[in-house]
């Protein structure tokens, strides 16, 4: 087995910035993204709100996508690769210098957003735009990187099994740099009716930056959002190799399904707490020196209550002096981009020694007693944190990160 | 068989020279029959089948894809002039396209 994982490059287009210091210092100034949907007529749906990408990143990508290829991807599949330029540039790397053979790309991609919104489809680039492969293959054919590339579907934690795995390619000494993230949309009609019938979405549309919030006694549902994460993972040695700039260690991560419901998490977060343990145990880190877990805290009725539960369970009396704030309640919940964005804030938080809040949180539920970093961020020096993401069929994953002190 | 013009030929270099300028975001100005479509312009096979459905609909042409795939396979094209040429010859032939190779 290789060394430590490292990660050396991060991008990401959200509805608080397609660039790394805006999205970090709204998202630490607790702004919301959430506003009224845009990208259609919502007036018939139940839920009308989302935390949809400004619409200026429409002309930001043309200076990042060639036209052509623009054409014949989605939205979606722009901000992925948009996302995964920015994390490359951050990176520094220079690919011609790599040996391509030992680079893979790895997205978590549960669709790839060519929806009733999605403009311009013609015949010749509507296989183009449903490939959900298409996302990494943009990527590979971006740089003509020559190791696997590919997706994976597991939901809401589908970008959380790409960084996984993505560390597991590494540690198997496989690859030596993979870049790993997901994106996603799913603010479309049909979706929305879906997930609506499902009672999953929030209904409080107005006003639109209150309705994500989590573990409250209010909470009556998630709030979709989209966009995309993408980080470079790469071996310790080889970053050092290159005077790659470090911004945290991959310490671990755990996979698990929890063969119980296709919708609903299993009773009392037990699953969860699986996951969390096992993630525990594979990084090698102590219990006491997890700092703060950003949840996956959907500000649904189940998963809220659970994963409090599950985070009690696994760490006991420590639970109430972990900080524990939820993303969602500002960028809502990305889906398949989930876990990458997600991943992202948990690294910024380690480096910037800042926890990012879990806003409109001004009706706390007296079931739900952690430390859930409310409404302000927190300044706060961490050694290592946990993201969590819990998907729909009871596809778990947690991922650990690690201050990087050096070799 | 269709006759071809002069002005046909001005036609059809013209369309494809703006097609390719649009669609690679180069300067027309620069592109001539020695440019070469992958390594000049980064441009893709899928840029062939749009253009011939462009020239079927603007000169009405009766001819299979899969016939301008059997004669493509025989005589590859790289650069933009040979492109033009390869028009022209579906133009003038359309579904007997392949008797040139008798």
């Amino acid at each position: 087995m290789a060394g430590k994982v490292v990660i050396t490059g991060m991008g990401i287009v959200s509805s608080l910035g397609y660039d790394l210091e805006t999205f970090w210092k709204n998202l630490a100034g607790g702004k919301s993204g959430v506003k009224k949907i845009s990208l259609f007529d919502a007036s018939s749906c139940a839920t009308r709100i989302a935390a949809e990408v400004p619409q200026e990143f429409e002309e930001f990508s043309r200076t990042l996508v060639k036209k052509r290829a623009a054409g014949q991807m989605t939205r979606v599949s722009r901000m992925c690769l948009v996302a995964a330029k920015q994390a490359v540039t951050l990176s520094g790397l220079d690919f011609e210098k790599e040996d391509k053979t030992r680079c893979a790309v790895i997205m978590g991609v549960v669709n790839t957003g060519n929806s009733s919104v999605e403009k311009d489809t013609s015949p010749q680039n509507t296989v183009f735009k449903s490939m959900t492969n298409s996302m990494p293959a943009w990527i590979s054919l971006e740089y003509q990187l020559l190791g696997p590339n590919f997706a994976i579907n597991t939901a809401c934690a589908s970008s959380a099994y790409a960084i996984a795995i993505g560390m597991q390619m590494i540690k198997n000494n496989m690859m030596d740099i993979v870049i790993a993230g997901g994106a996603d949309s799913i603010i479309n009609p049909e979706e929305i009716n879906g997930f609506n019938a499902l009672y999953a979405l929030s209904v409080a549309n107005d006003p639109p930056e209150a309705a994500s919030r989590p573990f409250t006694s209010t909470r009556d549902g998630f709030v979709i959002g989209e966009g995309a994460g993408v980080l470079i993972l790469e071996s310790e040695e080889h970053a050092l190799k290159r005077n790659a700039p470090v911004h945290c260690e991959l310490a671990g991560y755990a996979l698990t399904s929890e063969g119980y419901n296709i919708m609903a998490p299993m009773k009392d977060g037990a699953g969860m707490a699986a996951t969390i343990e096992k993630a525990i145990e594979n990084s090698g880190v102590a219990k006491s020196e997890v700092g703060y877990i950003n949840a996956h805290g959907t500000s649904t009725e189940l998963n809220d209550r659970y994963e409090t539960m599950a985070i009690k369970r696994v760490f006991g009396e420590q639970a109430y002096h972990i900080p524990v704030s939820s993303s969602k309640s500002m960028i809502g919940h990305t889906i398949g981009a989930a876990g990458a964005i997600e991943g992202i804030i948990t690294i910024l938080s380690l480096k910037n020694n800042i926890l990012t809040p879990t806003i409109n949180y001004t009706d706390p539920d007296p079931d739900l007693d952690l430390d859930y970093v409310p409404n302000v961020s927190r300044n706060k020096e961490i050694e290592v944190a946990l993201s969590n993401s819990f998907g729909f069929g009871g596809h778990n994953a947690t991922l650990v990160f690690r201050k990087y002190h050096g070799n | 068989m269709a006759k071809i013009t002069e002005n046909t030929r001005i036609e059809v270099r013209e369309i494809v020279l703006t097609f390719f300028a649009e669609e690679c975001e180069a300067d027309k100005s620069q592109i001539n029959d020695n440019t070469s479509i992958i390594k000049d312009l980064d441009g893709d096979s899928l840029m062939f089948l749009e253009l011939i459905e462009i020239f079927k609909k603007k000169y009405n042409l009766d001819i299979e894809l899969k016939t301008i795939g059997k004669y493509a396979v025989k005589h590859p094209v790289e650069t933009i002039g040979q492109l033009i040429e390869m028009q022209m010859l579906i133009i003038e032939h359309e579904n007997r396209l392949l008797e040139l190779e008798k």
